[in-house]
């Protein structure tokens, strides 16, 4: 009951809040009207200003000016009544009067609302500012008859300032003084002494500086003037002294944005109005010095978005004082805030502003669109907690990681339960009242985010809403939505986050930004038609052709959410907007393969996000997706084929998303690329942008630095290393990141392989690959061949093997070594692309006849191979095919390939396992660590101890324990499982038991890796039972035990003694 | 030591004098068979989208055409060989003796990588490969056809260069148009019925009813589905269908003991014939990871998935009651074991005229094209039945006539086929 009074509330406050806006703009028409007098001025604006109140039907205004009053139809005053001063040059001239003929309820200020005495106030000063623009004119007109006879123009207006504005007079004339003493004119300087109260009376200085001059001093100084002038009028020309006086004139108008800006206890109301007051100011021609506007940017800058120095060095090029007017109506924020909107608002409104303002090409700034958005300020999330009494929960971020895991799904709930501030509950209304009932999203825009370095990419929560309902509804949708982000400022993935990048002891305060969605009603689904990422950089390139800043789009149809991160399950389409022709992808096999098969979409019949099958949507509602022609091709009997614009079946046949419509017949690929480069010049860095497209217009959701996954930055390359600690290097299309801790090598010897002799025996080389891939220990082992991995059609060029013969490997190398006269081409991963980068598998091209490189040959001719060991069936490939245990040859070393494109370089190195490196590293003050990387394993083998001792030998008929992989070389990561090998002697009953006895620990186990790492796993334990006479035969995964390479550790196992 | 390397075209041609040697064939024959008798190597010059000038490497073998004009492929490949093409082309003549075909064999093709190209410069390549060879090719002396790498948005473009250079409407010229654009009807469904018409002609000679038959198929890829499909209106029942598992990377076989619906399966199956298995559980299949479907109870396996899926490992657990096997994939059977195979007295039919449906519909869109009259889907099925039952009974009595398999004997069949036209024509 309680919202809809409240609501109701809102409706007519908004009501209110037009007619008073409606009122304003009929008084501004009319004084822009030169030919009024300031009579005919008042005589119609008593008429209008009833509009703007409560009650215009009692409402009558009396203006009284220049002794005369002007009214409409004749009233008598009543006690409810409002009433402004009109002031010109600091001196009363007149007032305005409302009343009310008869009694209303209270409200603000007796019967009249806060909005109608601002309204009322902001027409007397405007008002004044005209009464005041028209004398100076009569002036000036006045002036100009006599002007020949008569001193100079500006004597004129110094002498009406000496009997108007006096202050001003005295500042213009310090201000002229120091021109001339800069100027260097003697005569100046000698009076600069005298002129200054401060230097006059330095001894008084400390006493009375704090008040203002008093008057007589002031009556001293405004002779004084005189002098100045006097000495200028002999050492400047006249028209120098007239453009000075006028500018510094104008100046001072903008004097009380300075005083705003400079108080650092201004709030972010209070810097609202002033901006508002500017933003009429300019419209009647207020100008800034070019330093001025600069200072007034910066200081903007610094106070509403950002106080990053090189976002503000950017920002104060691009984005002008009058820009942050309409900015500041879309902020929510508590009274008396200093917050700001954030990282991620800054970012969206700067680029929005170098689009309009610094761009030559106008047509792309209109092309270009930018969702509605409404902003919370940084505070809002302090106010909201103290609203609560939710401050305790700041303390979150030094409890223990686990515990704060533990404890996040109770934070969401405490922040669910609370109600936020009226202040900004009104705000939230009114955004929605602006932004309409199309789904919104709500995403938090920190202060910490995006700054040089640390990218909080999906560390915080962005929440999409149906905004679908009542306008209750609405808002019940929205404050949920903001509290749940709010509350993951508390996640335990952000906080681990900064405690790694040390940026815990800050204040987190959280922007918000509320954006419309971009997109469409498609049934009962909202989508963009298409959505996705882009980037000034390629570091994924897929052709040799490509240059690393022909840049790399992500899209998908739906929203963007499947671009932006990796997907496991699908695939976004990749388009270089540089060489948008040259496709990931070339055959239809590839292209139905890797193309999109489901997308994220808004339901708007349950209000949820959801993801869908694309075929789906299409069956259903084909016809009604804007723009799906340029986003799929039919395929129909291996022809792909772009749909028709009209009359086009999409229930037929199946369709692919290829986006092959929009890179050969639209012009939003090239848009993309040239936004790409723009903001690239002026961010004078790669940047990154979200974008969004409805079916009409493309739309800029986001736009930073370029970002990197935490697994793709450019990695620092060591460059005190040894030659003959390197095992290779590579200078050519190299991408970025680190691959550490290898423990094996596979290396397909390309001089033997081409040597094959039969077909049967060169595929039999893919098959031994496949089944390497099954037994060597997960992500710790790379892959090098000659030429084509996956090579179709000529078997010759490149082992033939598939994604899935190769998906464990951390990376996959290719080697073009010179045969015979020719070196032969790369594939670039091309058959698999797609999936080695939403698997985050490396891909590195190496060319050892190329001089500069290194390809240390030998160390693969000469280290031992351990093929005919592991796979002892397929021994006669020996001379093909080397597996190298790298400890082993390097006294227990691991390699580690460090990769920047930027250089760019990489450099595969033979060094100690990484938990030695880290404290080496530190000491030596390099930025590079790996934290707490030795926690995944410790934790680990110590339960895997735990189990193999709590195992009832007898009951479940196990006679030994072995653990092998990640965890038994204390290499294992979050998502890293437990290997174990169960050496069983028991009966098929026993070993169900035995299975449902350690899914319990599975479970309990996994949960446990879950509060360590936020990493959730189905299964952590991978057991694999082996028998006697696996053990006698050597098959399955027997081979590990008493292998020579990463061989399978036993575990004590209970003693059970048994009775005699 | 390179020249010991392995080569397709020397096992082509030891094949090839395997076969020679049987038939007893003079030498003028041999030498005319072992090698093409015409080979076309030209340069493709291409205006690059950056405005670069390359050249390319463009082929065309053309193997034998004593039996009509030639017919094959023209693939895209990064680092082609010639003797990779030699071979192909002459298999390709093998290919169209089999289904017994009035056409030669042939193969071309340009070094390149589309991966690396843009779809301009793929036109430009095509349209430079017809302009440099256009004599040399048509409707009457040699027809291309997509292949590795090439699809019928190459094969338009091509014909569109050879239309403009000749300036007639013949689009008999090229194969694998899409429909409406010279293509035929029926394509699709080609092979996957092609080996079951071959199914149904095995199972005549075994006099048993097809409605009395069980069957198990690996992958449910186009072929597979369109065999399934004829198959069931056969009268039979499916007990087991496999297929690849994208998210688990593994081999997942779905299996009902009344029989699998095709129907329902394709709504459940993505565009390469994975089939969901959650949502096929929920239908009431046994889904079971890995080859469960060689080791059904049943008459018939049809591996029409990928090469050499019956193996070593798994020879031993094909049933007892398996009585055919039909290859509907390309060498689906590793040769080490086929001996077994044959010992085990299973019926196995070759991949050569398993799955030669495909290859007789594209002979059929050719001639539709050169009279420029198509024929409606059933027309394009009757014919496809009667041309490939005839291919199979001539192999199946040539087979029990010369007391060899019958892979055996297409491969020789499609030997002597080709041998006996040149000898007519007077060539040897």
């Amino acid at each position: 009951m309680e919202n809809k009074e409240s609501l109701g509330q809102l409706i007519r406050s908004l009501r209110e809040r037009a007619k008073e806006i409606k009122c304003l703009y009929q008084v501004q028409e009319l004084l822009n009207n030169q030919s009024l007098s300031s009579e005919e001025l008042c005589n119609k604006i008593v008429k209008i200003i009833p509009q703007g109140f409560q009650y215009p039907d009692v409402c009558k205004v009396k203006i009284i000016f220049n002794n005369k009053q002007f009214f409409y139809k004749k009233f008598s005053e009543t006690k409810w009544e409002l009433n402004s001063k009109i002031i010109v040059r600091n001196e009363i001239v007149g007032q305005i009067k409302v009343f009310y003929t008869e009694e209303r309820p209270n409200e603000d200020e007796g019967a009249f609302l806060k909005d109608e005495r601002k309204l009322l106030d902001s027409i007397s000063d405007q008002l004044g500012m005209q009464i005041l623009h028209k004398q100076l004119k009569s002036v000036f007109e006045e002036g100009q008859l006599k002007v020949k006879e008569m001193k100079s123009e500006w004597w004129i207006i110094l002498d009406l300032l000496k009997r108007t504005d006096p202050r001003l007079l005295v500042n213009i004339a310090q201000k002229m003084l120091n021109y001339l003493c800069l100027s260097g004119i003697a005569e100046a300087e000698k009076f600069l002494d005298e002129f200054n109260p401060s230097f006059k009376k330095k001894t008084e200085l400390f006493k009375d500086n704090n008040f203002p001059m008093s008057v007589v001093e002031t009556y001293d100084i405004l002779n004084k003037s005189t002098f100045v002038f006097d000495i200028a009028s002999r050492h400047i020309s006249e028209g120098d002294i007239l453009d000075s006086i006028q500018k510094w004139i104008k100046e001072d108008r903008s004097g009380f944005m300075v005083n705003m800006l400079e108080n650092t206890s201004s709030s972010l109301s209070d810097i609202s109005n002033a901006i508002e007051r500017y933003h009429h100011l300019s419209t009647q021609g207020l100008e800034l010095s070019k330093p001025r506007a600069k200072s007034f940017r910066v200081a903007l800058t610094r106070r509403i978005l950002t106080d990053q120095p090189g976002f503000i060095e950017i920002a104060k090029e691009h984005i002008r004082v009058d820009d942050f007017n309409n900015l500041m109506k879309t902020i929510i924020h508590p009274s008396g805030s200093h917050g700001k909107v954030g990282g991620k608002s800054s970012g969206l409104f700067l680029a929005q502003h170098i689009l309009k303002n610094s761009v030559e090409d106008k047509e792309i700034a209109k092309r270009v669109k930018f969702p509605k958005s409404w902003y919370i300020a940084s505070d809002g999330l302090l106010e909201f907690m103290n609203y609560n009494s939710l401050e305790d929960i700041v303390e979150q971020k030094y409890k223990d990681i686990s515990q704060v895991r533990q404890e996040y799904p109770y934070v969401i709930h405490v922040f669910k339960n609370s109600s936020f501030p009226p202040d900004i509950v009104k705000g939230l209304s009114l955004a929605l009242e602006d932004l309409g009932d199309d789904p919104l999203i709500v995403r938090s825009s920190s202060l910490l985010e995006d700054r040089l370095g640390t990218s909080f990419a999906g560390k915080y929560k962005s929440l999409f809403i149906a905004n679908q309902g009542t306008k209750e509804e609405r808002l019940e949708q929205l404050t949920d939505a903001v509290t749940e982000v709010y509350a993951s400022t508390f996640g335990p993935d952000p906080i681990e986050y900064r405690d790694e990048h040390s940026l815990l002891d800050y204040l987190e305060e959280m922007g918000i930004i509320i954006q419309q969605v971009v997109g469409n009603k498609v049934g009962h689904y909202f989508l963009p038609s298409f959505a996705g990422v882009a980037f000034s950089n390629n570091e994924y390139r897929w052709s040799p052709r490509l240059e690393r800043d022909d840049g790399l789009i992500r899209v998908v149809p739906g929203l963007g959410t499947r671009a932006v991160d990796r997907i496991s399950d699908d695939y976004p389409s990749m388009i270089s907007p540089g060489k948008p022709d040259l496709r990931v992808n070339s055959t239809i096999e590839e292209k139905i393969k890797d193309s999109p098969k489901k997308l994220d979409v808004i339901n708007l019949k349950t209000r949820k996000f959801e993801t869908i099958e694309l075929r789906e949507l299409l069956e259903k509602h084909g016809n009604e997706y804007p723009f799906i022609h340029n986003i799929v091709s039919e395929l129909e009997d291996r022809y792909l084929r772009i749909p028709r614009l009209i009359g086009h079946d999409y229930k037929k046949n199946l369709h692919i998303v290829t986006f092959e419509g929009l890179t050969t017949k639209t012009a939003v690929i090239s848009d993309i690329r040239e936004l790409l480069n723009i903001f690239k010049e002026k961010y004078n860095s790669p940047i990154d942008i979200e974008f969004a497209h409805d079916g009409k217009d493309l739309y800029i959701l986001q736009c930073r630095p370029q970002s990197f996954n935490e697994d793709n930055h450019p990695v620092e390359i060591p460059d005190n290393t040894l030659d003959k600690d390197i095992l290779f290097s590579a200078d050519k299309h190299i991408s970025n990141g680190l691959v550490s801790d290898i423990t094996h090598i596979v290396y397909v010897d390309p001089a033997a392989y081409s040597e094959i002799e039969s077909h049967e025996d060169l595929m039999t080389v893919g098959k031994v690959v496949g089944k390497l891939n099954k037994i060597l220990p997960k992500r710790q082992f790379i892959l090098l061949g000659p030429g084509r991995w996956g090579s179709r059609g000529d078997i010759k060029l490149g082992v033939n093997i598939t994604y899935s013969d190769i998906n464990n490997t951390s990376m996959l190398i290719e080697i073009a070594k010179k045969m015979d006269e020719y070196v032969p081409d790369l594939s670039f991963g091309t058959h698999f692309f797609q999936d080695l980068v939403e698997a985050n598998i490396k891909y590195l091209p190496l060319y050892p006849d190329d001089g500069k490189s290194i390809f240390n040959e030998k160390y693969f001719m000469r280290s031992k191979n351990h093929l005919s060991e592991i796979l002892p069936d397929y021994a006669y490939l020996e001379n093909v095919i080397k597996v190298i245990d790298i400890s082993e040859t390097t006294n227990g070393n691991n390699l580690h390939i460090f990769m920047n494109s930027e250089i760019p370089k990489a450099v595969a190195v033979f060094l100690e396992p990484t938990g030695n490196i880290s404290l080496k590293r530190k000491k030596a003050g390099s930025e590079y660590k790996r934290i707490k990387s030795d926690l995944h394993w410790k934790w680990r083998l110590s339960y895997a101890q735990e189990i193999a001792l709590a195992i009832d030998t007898e009951r479940f008929g196990v006679k030994a324990f072995y653990i092998f992989g990640s965890v038994k070389n204390a290499t294992a990561v979050p998502s890293s499982d437990i290997d174990i090998i169960i050496h069983f002697s028991g009966s098929e009953e026993q070993k169900n038991d035995l299975s449902n006895w350690l899914d319990g620990w599975d479970q309990c186990l996994s949960r446990v890796n879950y509060f360590n790492t936020g990493h959730k796993m189905g299964k952590i334990l991978d057991v694999h039972f082996i028998t006697d006479k696996d053990i006698a035969k050597k098959t399955s995964y027997a081979l590990k035990i008493g292998a020579l390479t990463d061989a399978a550790r036993p575990l004590q196992l209970r003693t059970v003694i048994k009775e005699a | 030591m390179a020249n010991s390397a392995y080569n397709p075209y020397t096992i082509a041609q030891e094949q090839f004098d395997k076969a020679a040697d049987i038939l007893n064939l003079d030498k003028a024959s041999r030498d005319l068979l072992r090698t093409p008798m015409k080979e076309f190597h030209f340069s493709i010059p291409v205006r690059m989208d950056d405005g670069i000038r390359r050249i390319f490497k463009g082929f065309r073998i053309m193997h034998n055409d004593a039996r009509g004009p030639a017919k094959g492929g023209i693939r895209f490949h990064p680092h082609e060989t010639v003797d990779t093409m030699r071979a192909l082309s002459m298999l390709m003549s093998w290919k169209t003796a089999v289904a017994d075909l009035p056409l030669g064999g042939g193969k071309g093709g340009v070094i390149c990588d589309p991966h690396d190209l843009s779809l301009n410069e793929q036109e430009q390549i095509c349209r430079g490969w017809v302009r440099q060879n256009f004599k040399n090719i048509g409707a009457n002396i040699d027809v291309p056809a997509p292949e590795l790498m090439t699809n019928a948005q190459h094969m338009l473009w091509m014909l569109d260069e050879y239309e403009t250079i000749t300036g007639e409407r013949q689009p008999g010229f090229i194969t694998g148009k899409p429909v409406g654009m010279g293509g035929s009807l029926g394509r699709k469904e080609a092979t996957g019925y092609g080996v079951m018409l071959c199914v149904r002609e095995a199972l005549k000679e075994l006099n048993i009813k097809p409605s009395n038959t069980t069957a198990s198929f690996q992958g449910f890829g186009n072929v597979a589905q369109n065999a399934i499909e004829l198959y069931t209106k056969m009268g039979g029942k499916i007990l087991c269908v496999s297929s690849w598992n994208q998210q688990d990377m593994e081999e997942i076989s779905f299996c009902k003991e009344d029989g699998i619906d095709l129907l329902e399966l394709k709504k459940i199956a993505d565009p390469f014939g994975g089939i969901d298995k959650i949502k096929a559980k929920d239908l009431g299949y046994q889904v079971i990871a890995g080859n469960e479907w060689i080791k059904k109870n049943v008459d018939i396996l049809v591996p029409a998935a990928v090469e050499n899926q019956i193996n070593e490992d798994n020879i031993e657990l094909i049933s007892e009651k398996v009585k055919i096997i039909a290859e509907g994939a390309n060498s689906p059977t590793n040769p080490k074991v086929e001996p077994r195979i044959h010992t085990k007295d299973i019926k196995l039919i070759p991949d050569l005229l398993a799955n030669s449906g495909g290859a007789i519909c594209s002979y059929f869109e050719q001639v539709q094209s050169n009279m420029n009259y198509y024929w409606d889907k059933n027309e394009v099925f009757g014919k496809l039945d009667q041309k490939i039952t005839a291919a199979y009974i001539s192999i199946s009595e040539f087979a029990k006539k010369n007391k060899m398999n019958m892979r055996e004997a297409a491969y020789i069949i499609a030997v002597d086929r080709v041998a006996v036209a040149c000898r007519e024509r007077g060539w040897v």
